[in-house]
């Protein structure tokens, strides 16, 4: 006989057998193991033909309410011993209903009798033992006698309480087990020469000599598991910054919250530029820088937009405010923290600034509030206009865009100022990547910076998008568990060109 | 960025050059392609270049890139004769005013369509939405000189373009949409400026609306153009773009005399303006080695005109503020897409910031725990920061005129971020555990700190304080062997009895427990949550962490 292999539960339901008697259903759940398991390894033994089963269907009779209204009627006319008025005995019943049900049935069966008078209508015993059997039915169900059980003369009662839903009538299945010869012997081949697992006791005692592995379904499906992981946003930007890094630039970090003086003012924005205003940037209400003075570094900007200072240019020809330098910004742009870098060291700088920018915008499939940007400088003798564009053709290598273009664009702080567009293998296409140029005289000047300047803010999230196949921006920070848990990390990292 | 909107056909008739070649150029003058259709292409340009928002502009810079005609424009202006007198009581309302006269105009539809959206450019960008400058155009036959720019009372009436009564200034000003849109760019003064002819014809109340008699059609010969200001030189900006633009639309100009109370100019002044020629600047900027002579025919496609040490450029070009602009004409007139790149070298290290390193480290070691990492805004909703947990709104941090409402203030903790990430995600199996570390802001005083901050929130049906107790305290035994103390606290996330205080070496650090049933209920959230917030910048020594 073909039986294959024993799962362990069958193993465990032979094993409650094991005494060769009958075995019911439910004292097999006594194990530890769920209805659905001894079910489904009964049906499976039953084909294997080691167990025999039995079902019985047994009728059960439960009583849903302890008596019977016409009974109650007729008990409180036993206890009155005289006829009593009608009006008296509705006072004890719950409805009307439920009365006139009780009165009805005590008439139909001839237990009582109505009489009318001048003074009412009075009722009266007419066979006070005429209720006898419905009592003596009512009492053996109360014990929870069973249909087979009851005297042969009260059964013919019993569908009238069924109906009334005074006795409620359910049919039980049950299921006893027994185990056979054959089932007998597989279960001392299961247990004989066969381990489910490798115990600590078999490996020390040397008795897993001799024993075999049970053979598991190694098709079976196994728990899904969610392992702990990065955001795909922060998984890229750990990539930009390795390639920044391998570039041999230095990060550079710096507060969210910044003055207008360097957000605008030190990259000669000017202060009436419609880029400042508050549609477009996020002011903090009621708040100022109030330590910036027109003074050093902050009048040699200043008198930059006035008349151009030293610098050579003939500036934006208009009365530089204090108070308008010293309102407080949600930085936006990080070429804020390049920029800042740069009135502090006056070394030769290869720096970047990968952080999150603020815009006062709307969102949809293409704006955020606030977004990725990875600005850097380069500021170094000879350097000029190709070096820039070598920079930014090297860095788009890295980050999977075979080719770069530079078009002539317009910042306030740069000369030239030139927008990036790269061709994405991934998209087939040019897409913008941010803007770039050579730091105006305007901006370096006043810091007390001669030598050539190269700078650039390129935005991040665009990117992330193409590599994700996705053309949606606040789908990156809808932060829906399903896609975090499930998305494959080779969409962000996986592809060859970002070795380099 | 302004966008224009250029007719092919009629934009390769103006420049005078091979069709493909025209549209190629586009991009090459700073040009950005928005969008095409078979007859026409949307460019966007930069509003630095205001000379970009005609066909007519953008043709100019063509025929010099392609050389059909190369160096400087040059535009002639005689004397039409006209005066206008200026009430020098308007000193402290809009003080002046710039006038052209433009003859033999041949006016089609697309030609006012294109004057029209320069017009609306022009007042957007250099005249700050009127309130710097405003132009209005008129028909010259319908006006008598002199012209008078008077002061007048706001029971004053006229009627202005398009209505059939005259209304007062005050009706104007209250009464229709130009009026209520603009009303704020003039001062409060009970005094507004009019310009009117001397048969008492309105021509325009600046910087609202001009009046119905001296309308413009596309019958009209002889324009007569005036630009009211704030500032003399933006006026004079705006009048040179408008005047040049029409002569290149084949109108000959003429002066207007303006007439102020101590002293008189004719306007406009086309007169081309100059600056010293640095070619080592130019060398060194571009990173091109080009002889003088290559330089100047750069430039000269730029519609410069170089003469020895100088170069002369002409009065549309208010972009031009320093010797270095010329570098990137000289680029520009040279191809960019011509110039070779070279790689910067560097022998230098790269260095990864301290604290962006320990933050990385941070993440990871969440992640490596069984963490989800999630990214929240920073500007965030006062009713999920605050209603949710019924705490004060005293300490938020506002943003001034957000565009949504959804972030309107800075964030000052992480656990409601979480918590809203874990309501939007009941239907995703638990359980669910999250984290993020990010910037969170607190008003301390009068100025505002950032600080960084870790959170993280477990959810299913048995989160507990001591699952979230146990997650922390690995964590930060494997960051850097820290031990915690927690101690009985409250907080405005979790529940009295189930809340803690995080305490390293005696400081407070964060508050750690099991989230709130009113929250819960707030968030639409059926599951236990517990977690905890971590306040990075005290956590941390600070040489690690700034």
């Amino acid at each position: 006989m073909a039986t294959g292999a024993l799962h362990p539960i069958e193993v465990r339901v032979l094993g409650a057998l094991k005494d060769g008697g009958w075995v019911d259903f439910d004292s097999l759940l006594s194990g530890g193991l769920l209805p659905d398991q001894v079910r489904r390894s009964i049906e499976w033994l039953l084909s294997k033909g080691f167990i025999d089963v039995e079902q019985n269907t047994l009728a059960k009779l439960v009583l849903l309410i302890p008596t019977a209204p016409e009974l109650l009627l007729l008990r409180r006319l036993k206890e009155a011993g005289r006829p009593v008025p009608l009006s008296d005995l509705k006072k004890d019943f719950k409805s009307q209903d439920e009365f006139s049900a009780a009165l009805g049935r005590a008439r139909e069966s001839s237990w009582i009798k109505v009489e009318s008078s001048a003074v009412g209508s009075f009722v009266s015993i007419l066979d006070a033992d005429g209720a006898a059997k419905l009592e003596r039915l009512l009492a053996h169900l109360a014990r929870g006698a069973e249909e087979d059980a009851l005297p042969e003369e009260l059964r013919p009662l019993l569908p009238d309480l069924i109906k009334r839903g005074i006795v409620q009538k359910t049919e039980e299945k049950s299921t006893r087990v027994r185990i056979t010869r054959d089932g007998l012997a597989a279960l001392e081949a299961a247990e004989g020469g066969r381990v489910e697992r490798l115990t600590p006791d078999l490996l020390a005692t040397g008795r897993w000599r001799g024993k075999e592995l049970r053979p598991i379904d190694v098709r079976a499906p196994a728990p899904r598991f969610y392992p702990g992981r990065r955001h795909p946003v922060n998984e890229f930007i750990e990539e930009v910054k390795e390639a920044y890094i391998s570039m041999g630039f230095t990060e550079i970090e710096g507060a969210a919250i910044q003055p207008a003086l360097w957000n605008f003012d030190a990259l000669f924005t000017p202060q009436d530029h419609p880029g400042r205003e508050l549609q477009d940037t996020f002011y903090l209400m009621s708040m100022e820088d109030d330590s910036i003075k027109r003074e050093g570094v902050v009048d040699r900007i200043a008198s930059t937009h006035e008349d151009g200072w030293r610098t050579g240019s003939r500036g934006w020809q208009y009365r530089w405010s204090t108070e308008e330098a010293r309102r407080l910004v949600l930085r936006t742009h990080n070429t804020v923290l390049t920029v800042r870098a740069l009135e502090s060291e006056k070394e030769d700088l290869r720096v970047f600034a990968l952080g999150k920018v603020y815009r006062n915008e709307s969102l949809d499939y293409k704006h955020l509030a606030e977004f990725h940007q990875m600005d850097g400088a380069i500021m170094g003798d000879g350097l000029n206009t190709r070096h820039l564009m070598g920079f930014l053709t090297g860095f788009y290598r890295k980050l999977g865009m075979s080719e770069v273009k530079l078009w002539p664009s317009y910042f306030p702080y740069t000369e030239p100022s030139l927008q990036v567009v790269g061709y994405s293998d991934l998209a087939k296409d040019w897409i913008e990547l941010g803007g770039s140029g050579v730091f105006r005289p305007e901006v370096t000047w006043p810091l007390g910076v001669k030598k050539p300047v190269l700078a650039w803010g390129l935005g991040i999230e665009r990117l992330i998008l193409l590599r994700l196949g996705l053309d949606d921006l606040r789908v990156l920070y809808d932060n829906d568990l399903g896609w975090l848990r499930r998305r494959a990390t080779t969409s962000i990292a996986g592809s060859q060109t970002l070795q380099g | 960025m302004p966008v224009v909107k250029l007719y092919k056909d009629r934009l390769v008739k103006l420049v005078g050059g091979e069709k493909r070649d025209v549209l190629q150029r586009l991009p090459y003058i700073g040009l950005d392609i928005e969008g095409e259709e078979s007859d026409s292409i949307r460019v966007e340009y930069s509003p630095n270049r205001p000379d970009f928002s005609t066909d007519y502009g953008i043709a100019r810079a063509l025929r010099g890139i392609l050389e059909v005609e190369v160096g400087l424009p040059r535009y002639e202006a005689s004397s039409s004769g006209i005066a206008v007198l200026v009430d020098r009581r308007l000193a402290n309302v809009r003080p002046f005013i710039a006038c052209a006269v433009a003859k033999g105009l041949r006016l089609d539809d697309e030609t006012v369509r294109q004057l029209i959206s320069m017009q609306e450019d022009l007042h957007n960008g250099l005249g700050r939405r009127r309130r710097v400058a405003a132009i209005g155009l008129h028909d010259l036959d319908a006006v008598v000189p002199p012209i008078n720019y008077e002061g007048v009372p706001p029971s004053f009436s006229f009627t202005p373009l398009g209505g059939k009564n005259p209304m007062t200034i005050a009706e104007i000003l209250e009464g229709t949409e130009t009026g209520r849109r603009y009303s704020s760019v003039l001062p409060d003064s009970r005094l507004y400026p009019i310009l009117r002819d001397s048969k008492k014809t309105v021509l325009s109340f600046p910087p609202i609306i001009n009046g119905n008699e001296t309308k413009v059609s596309t019958s009209t010969k002889n324009l007569f153009i005036d630009v009211t200001s704030t500032d003399k030189r933006v006026g004079a900006d705006v009048l040179a773009i408008i005047a040049t633009t029409l002569a290149d639309a084949g109108a000959s100009l003429q002066t207007v005399e303006i007439k102020y109370f101590s002293s008189s100019e004719a306007t406009p002044d086309l007169s081309p303006s100059s600056m010293p020629l640095d070619l080592p600047l130019i060398r060194s900027v571009t990173g091109l080695d080009l002889a003088e002579s290559e330089i100047s025919s750069c430039l000269r496609r730029s519609r410069l005109e170089p003469s020895g040490t100088t170069v002369t450029f002409p009065r549309y070009r208010i972009d031009l503020l320093h010797p270095v602009d010329l570098a990137e004409e000289t680029a520009l007139g040279y191809g960019i897409d011509k110039i070779k790149p070279v790689y910067p070298a560097s022998d230098r290290p790269g260095e990864f910031s301290r604290q962006g390193k320990r933050l990385e480290k941070i993440s990871d070691l969440m992640a490596s725990s069984g963490m989800v990492e999630v990214i929240s805004y920073e500007l965030v909703d006062e009713s999920s920061f605050y209603k949710k947990f019924e705490r004060s709104a005293e300490e938020k941090v506002e943003v001034g005129d957000p565009r949504s409402i959804d972030h309107s203030i800075l964030r000052d903790s992480l656990l409601p971020s979480l918590l809203s990430i874990l309501s939007r995600n009941i239907k995703e199996e638990y359980p669910q555990r999250v984290f993020e570390v990010g910037r969170v802001y607190h008003r301390v005083g009068k100025k505002v700190e950032e600080r960084w901050s870790l959170a993280a929130m477990i959810a299913h049906s048995q989160a507990s304080f001591s699952e979230a107790k146990m997650y922390m305290e690995s964590f930060l035994r494997t960051l850097a062997n820290l031990e915690v103390v927690t101690s009985p606290s409250i907080h405005w996330s979790f529940s009295d009895g189930r809340c803690a205080l995080v305490e390293a070496s005696g400081r407070g650090v964060g508050h750690i427990g099991e989230v709130k049933p009113s929250v819960l209920v707030a968030f639409v959230l059926g599951v236990s949550l517990a977690g905890f917030e971590l306040d990075l910048s005290n956590l941390l020594p600070r040489e690690q962490l700034k």
